[in-house]
């Protein structure tokens, strides 16, 4: 397998250039993001701001369930200030439903941008107002008059499909969304070879998310003579909005201009604000104004793209007695939350990672996702695959106890090897490359694993329990949108694709154009590294716009910041579009020089000059005045622009749908965490008092980048595993709509933190690189692990849960046969 | 964000300002406001008027008499509490207050502010109760004086009725107090907590698991005292998301018992 | 509802307004004054993305009324550097990569400096205590810590 590439403009052959050694691509440059966000004067999105703008607030549904039995606006709209207002039945005679994913019962299901006859989760959109300041528009939805007939909610997704249940979305016949049997190899033969089959009744991972810190917003403006809006928004995934929000607003996507400067974090929670954008543009359109839609704290709680919420039903793994694992099979039941907006691709995204690290080849996963009453889900920092790794670690761990096995051995036992990668999955993945055994080494000496008898001890003679676990994860990147045929046959997408511009200007300025839209990341810092080594001069020299702007024509259809594929995708096309360039220089030199061979060129100090006669140089100001504004008397034959543009295309076919094999992501980054935590036997209260955290995610471009990205992602993992939750009661009341019952970690909450990293090139990419970022939530099953080890000396309650608050945790000690009762083993 | 419409009086006074809220049902004394606009935010509360006490300089101060006796202006902020010499007489304060929210909170919260609030997850209540404050009420008719007991009446409802003032609170001398809790995270929203004092005999308060502090005074301040004393109290707190009503009567117990040893061990 | 007149002195420069009693400081200076350098990151009160130093005091701006702050002395982050020259701190946080998206970093930064106005010589558990009221969501805080910490005398 080798990467390909491809450009959109007709390339000429090309000439082999002698590359000049990496100088900048591996150093931790200062990043070029960091001078205007430390000065409070980065642009995001409420930060824009239009002459005579309108204020959008949303009237939002007080019901999980209810039918609208009537909506009147007319006091709204008489207040002094108010612009106007939208209601679901505009809506619905505007547009026409969003396109759903999905294959039928969910392809039924019919999403507006606004509730259209009937409210499915508490915060939904019935009603917009816009005024002319934000308060007063607050002030007018409260005079907005909605009625309702409440209907029963469904908040747990075990009961959703019995038939004494109300249905959510009638047009898809039962709460019934999606479902897919997942089968490679054989169960029967697992447990023919087996020793023993442990049983598991139930797991459950619950629903949270990353809670960037800036909300979702919008500021929108419509160009009447043009009939094109243009949307300021932090929208992190603009081809997905586009594709989404064109078809249901009857307008070519090219009217709908997406910009974007500066993210406020987004973790994948910023991919699905289509229909509040889509209500932004109504009525920008409407009220021939541009309008501010700013979404609050609490509104991004009750609404915003929760993590998928998964239960994991009548496991079983087949094992041997030496903890040789053969398979595993299970019933997952995945909860969509009311909508289906990025759902149900998380159907099939776990099959990224099938078997997580191991080499079990036996697999048998049926799929079924249902609606209920509670927000939509989106994807979250890890989407689909942090579920499955959970659920892969936590029958690691459970057989460990149940069959007396070392968790440190079961794991190394069953890893895949270091030499034999690149390595097939049963389901036709390919992990590129790695050492996991290594990683665990690493991992085990940075939290001082052969101290761990004397730290048991001392804990203990503080009263505490101390327990050490393992969380071992993959990040899989660069996905292959292929697999969305698998839930879905008639879905015409595969393959992935990004999207660079580079360009010499009239003064010689290099000038680099991306597709994506960071939020963080550090893209336009990367980016100059790989320019400048390409180019053979200094990341200053390189200028990278900043942001997103699909004016720019700088984006293809995959182009967006999600997915951790920015090291392979968005860094390959801008290779590809700089190698591009550079070529041009060679051939615009050479012919300057009077048909000097590229083989006599090199690139130095900012120009290109001939290797034996340093003093015929030619800065590149000089070459971008030439072909921009002083190009008579160039052959007529010289085909150079100056201005590249490149597609980088990762090398993917079609998954074979009926056998749903295949690779689904080209990169596997790999990340070992090692945690240790202290539990108060009185009060289930516990510290996690060591971290470490190793990471390989190939060839580092920015290493302090990197590490950046594996502590943010721990940081989730731990506020995910001891705190966060979207809880709801059962009339289905979200119970944690603000940070003070949704605890996100603070300063003082930081456990001691180790950080460790090898690095596995890739095979499979331009530039060694692997796409990282999202983690696998391998924090989160470390932390489970070191509970359930805590806890084995104190009852040895089993971890079913991947939400572990002080009262769960006390629940285990006080009652640890309740968790224990999940658990048998039987004889194969 | 996005409060109702509100009006704004800064009273030059404590009795411009009892003047100004005698004059309105809907006006409210404003304080630090860290809880008050974040109230308003959520428009769960939308006072015709707000007073404004920030500047009253009579509000603020903390004094300590020769017996031991300490006074804090209601106005006091918690930072200045936490740096006041004075304070230290009862060193739980400072403690106390140096757990509650962040610095920025704390460098505008107030006590009196806190105390008004009688938010049932705050640690102000349980300890002043479990210390022996007494708060100075202001009205048109003068001053009157009340102890933990008939000042804290309901979740957000104080003996400070309309038209009054919380002006100052009065904590008598001490040193033997301790105070436990369990929260989310470090210093997070509380799920339990208990406050204890020993001046002769132990007095405890129980935060968290009522609408008001309860207050328990044990046979003794040995554990088995404590324990039993906590068990007759019959306590039927609230389930949460955070914790269910058996595991805050658990806690309860537990940190009851953390507390006693603490003021015992000083 | 009558509208008040305030006078406020944002980073040294004077700025006179008319508001309504409701509106927050952190909308004040964000939509009428234009200076967007301070954020918000809930309606709660607890991120701290919109930390300003109002009077030397660090405080959250969204839980003051602009009408509060009149006749008051504002710094926010847009104060910090002295023209194109950075603070040691602005510097250090970019150093140590202590920032990744930047919306929390003018709060956090403000915490911070008010910490080392008033403690050069912090501890590590005092820069944890300082830091405390203000969330970041991107770098776990560890390398704020050490950006701070590199910082201090």
């Amino acid at each position: 397998m080798t990467p390909t590439g491809s450009s959109t403009t007709i390339a000429p052959e090309r000439t082999e250039i002698q590359a000049p050694a990496k100088q900048w691509q591996g150093q931790n440059v200062p990043r070029k993001e960091d001078k205007r966000l430390t000065q409070g004067q980065g642009v995001f999105v409420d930060d824009v701001k239009r002459h005579g703008m309108g204020y959008i607030h949303f009237v939002r549904s007080p019901y999980a369930h209810a039918h609208i039995t009537s909506i009147d606006v007319s006091k709204a709209e008489k207040l002094k200030g108010v612009y106007g207002t939208l209601t679901g039945e505009e809506v619905a005679s505007l547009t026409d439903p969003f396109f759903q994913l999905s294959s039928p019962p969910g392809a039924h299901v019919k999403d507006y941008a606004l509730a259209v006859g009937k409210v499915r989760y508490v915060g939904e959109p019935i009603v917009a107002v816009v005024a002319e300041t934000r308060e007063l528009a607050r002030d007018a939805s409260e005079l907005v008059e909605v009625e309702y007939e409440p209907l029963e909610a469904i908040v747990d997704a075990r009961v959703a499909l019995d038939e004494s249940k109300p249905v959510i979305h009638e047009d898809a016949g039962s709460n019934l969304m999606w479902e897919g049997v997942f089968e490679w190899g054989s169960w029967d033969d697992a447990v023919a070879e087996a020793d023993k089959v442990v049983k598991i009744s139930e797991l459950h991972f619950h629903r949270f998310n990353s809670t960037p810190l800036e909300c979702d917003g919008a500021v929108v403006e419509y160009n009447r003579g043009v009939g094109q809006w243009t949307l300021y928004t932090n929208n992190q995934f603009p081809g997905f909005a586009q594709i989404m929000m064109g078809p249901a607003m009857r307008c070519g996507l090219d009217k709908l201009r997406f910009v974007t400067q500066d993210i406020g974090g987004a973790f994948g929670n910023k991919i699905t604000s289509h229909p509040q954008l889509t209500v932004c543009c109504l009525l920008a359109r409407k009220l021939n104004r541009a309008v501010n839609w700013t979404e609050w704290r609490t509104d991004f709680h009750m609404s915003m793209s929760h993590g998928n919420e998964r239960w994991f039903l009548d496991t079983e793994v087949a094992v041997k007695n030496d903890g040789t694992l053969l398979g595993f099979r299970t019933k997952a039941l995945d909860d969509a939350g009311a909508y289906l907006r990025y759902e149900p691709l998380g159907g099939v995204i776990w099959a990224q990672v099938t078997p997580g690290m191991y080499k079990w080849r036996n697999i048998r996963l049926e799929f079924t996702q249902i609606a209920s009453n509670k927000a939509p889900c989106s994807p979250n920092r890890g989407y689909s695959r942090m579920q499955h790794l959970w659920f892969t670690e936590r029958m690691i761990d459970i057989v460990a106890k149940e069959l007396d096995l070392d968790p440190i051995e079961i794991r190394k036992r069953n890893y895949v090897k270091h030499e034999d990668m690149p390595y097939e999955t049963p389901n036709g993945c390919i992990y590129d490359s790695g050492d996991y055994a290594k990683m665990l080494d690493v991992a085990l000496d940075l939290i001082g694993w052969d101290q761990l008898a004397a730290k048991k001890a001392e804990a203990q003679s503080r009263g505490k329990l101390f327990g050490i676990g393992i969380g071992s994860t993959l990040d899989s990147g660069t996905n292959n949108f292929g697999q969305s045929r698998m839930i879905n046959p008639e879905l015409q997408f595969s393959g992935n694709n990004e999207v660079a511009t580079v360009k010499l200007d009239i003064f010689g300025e290099i000038v680099v154009t991306l597709g994506t839209t960071p939020q963080g990341q550090g893209h336009e810092t990367t980016a100059a590294q790989v320019v400048a080594d390409i180019l053979n001069c200094g990341v200053d020299d390189v200028h990278v716009r900043s942001g997103h702007d699909s004016y720019w024509n700088s984006h293809a259809g995959f182009s967006g910041t999600y997915a951790s594929q920015f090291a392979v995708t968005g860094l390959s096309a801008v290779k590809g579009a700089t190698e591009m360039l550079r070529e041009q220089i060679f051939r615009l030199a050479g012919a300057v020089f009077g048909g000097v061979p590229a083989e006599a060129l090199e690139l130095a100090d900012g120009g290109i000059r001939i290797k034996e006669n340093p003093d015929a140089f030619l800065p590149f100001m000089a070459c971008g005045a030439i072909i921009n504004a002083n190009n008579a008397g160039l052959p007529e034959d010289l085909d150079v622009t100056l201005n590249c543009r490149y597609v980088y295309r990762p090398p993917f076919e079609v998954p074979d749908i009926e056998r749903k094999f295949g690779n689904l992501t080209l990169t596997y980054a790999a990340q070992i965490h090692a945690a240790a935590v202290e539990i108060d036997p009185e009060t289930g209260h516990y510290e996690i008092v060591d971290y470490a955290a190793v990471d390989d995610c190939g060839i580092r471009i920015h290493p302090q980048i990197v590490e950046g990205q594996v502590m943010g992602a721990t940081a989730h993992a731990l506020g995910g595993v001891m705190h966060e939750v979207f809880e709801y009661d059962e009339e289905g009341n979200l119970l944690t709509p603000n940070f003070y019952d949704y605890h996100v970690p603070h300063a003082l909450d930081m456990p001691p933190l180790k950080t460790g990293s090898i690095e596995s090139p890739s095979p499979f990419t331009p530039l060694g690189t692997k796409g990282m970022g999202e983690g696998g939530g391998a924090g989160i099953h470390a932390v489970c692990s070191a509970i359930q080890d805590a806890l084995r000396s104190k009852g040895g309650a089993i971890v079913c849960d991947s939400s572990n608050p002080y009262r769960r945790v006390w629940e285990m000690l006080e009652s640890p046969e309740t968790a224990g009762a999940r658990v048998q083993v039987v004889d194969a | 964000m996005l409060l109702r419409e509100v009006e704004y009086a800064k009273p030059a006074s404590v009795a411009d300002a009892l003047g100004v809220l005698a004059q309105n049902d809907g006006a409210r004394a404003l304080a630090g406001g860290q809880t008050l606009i974040n109230v308003m935010k959520a428009r769960a509360a939308s006072p015709d008027v707000l007073v404004d006490l920030n500047g009253l300089d009579e509000l603020k101060g903390i004094e300590l008499a020769g017996d031991g006796t300490l006074t804090i202006g209601a106005m006091t902020t918690y930072t200045e509490l936490m740096a006041s010499a004075e304070a230290k007489a009862r060193p739980i304060l400072g403690e106390v207050v140096s757990t509650i929210a962040d610095v920025q909170v704390r460098n505008r919260g107030t006590i009196g502010g806190n105390v008004c609030a009688s938010d049932p997850t705050n640690h102000l209540p349980p300890l002043m109760a479990a210390i022996g404050a007494r708060f100075t009420i202001a009205g048109a008719n003068g001053e009157r004086e009340v102890g933990a007991d008939e000042f804290f009446l309901g979740v957000y409802m104080t003996a400070v009725g309309v038209g009054e003032l919380l002006t100052k609170i009065t904590i008598p001398a001490g040193k033997h107090d301790g105070f436990a809790a369990v929260t989310l995270g470090v210093d997070g929203t509380c799920i339990a907590n208990a406050a204890a004092s020993l001046d002769g005999s132990l007095r405890i308060a129980l935060g968290c698991v009522d609408a008001v502090p309860v207050v328990l005074e044990p046979a003794s301040a040995d554990e088995a005292a404590v324990r039993e004393a906590v068990r007759g109290a019959a306590l039927d707190p609230p389930s949460d998301v955070h914790a269910t009503a058996e595991y805050r009567t658990h806690l309860a117990e537990v940190l009851a018992v953390r507390a006693a040893r603490q003021a015992q061990e000083r | 509802m009558s509208d008040h007149p305030i006078t406020v002195t944002v980073n040294g420069v004077e700025y006179e307004r008319q508001v309504e009693a409701r509106k927050l400081l952190i909308h004040f200076v964000r939509d009428d004054l234009d200076l967007t350098g301070s954020h918000i990151g809930c309606d709660t009160g607890n991120c701290g993305a919109c930390s300003m130093i109002v009077n030397g005091t660090l405080v959250k701006s969204c839980m003051m009324l602009a009408v509060q702050a009149d006749g008051a002395t504002v710094e926010t982050v847009e104060g910090l550097a002295d023209g194109e020259e950075l603070t040691p701190l602005q510097k250090s946080f970019s150093e140590h990569h202590a920032l990744q998206c930047g919306y929390c970093t003018p709060g956090m930064l403000m915490s911070a400096t008010a910490l080392l106005r008033e403690n050069p010589s912090p501890s590590e558990d005092e820069i944890k205590k300082a830091l405390q009221g203000n969330l970041c969501r991107c770098t776990g805080y560890w390398n704020i810590f050490e950006a701070v910490k590199a910082v201090a005398r």
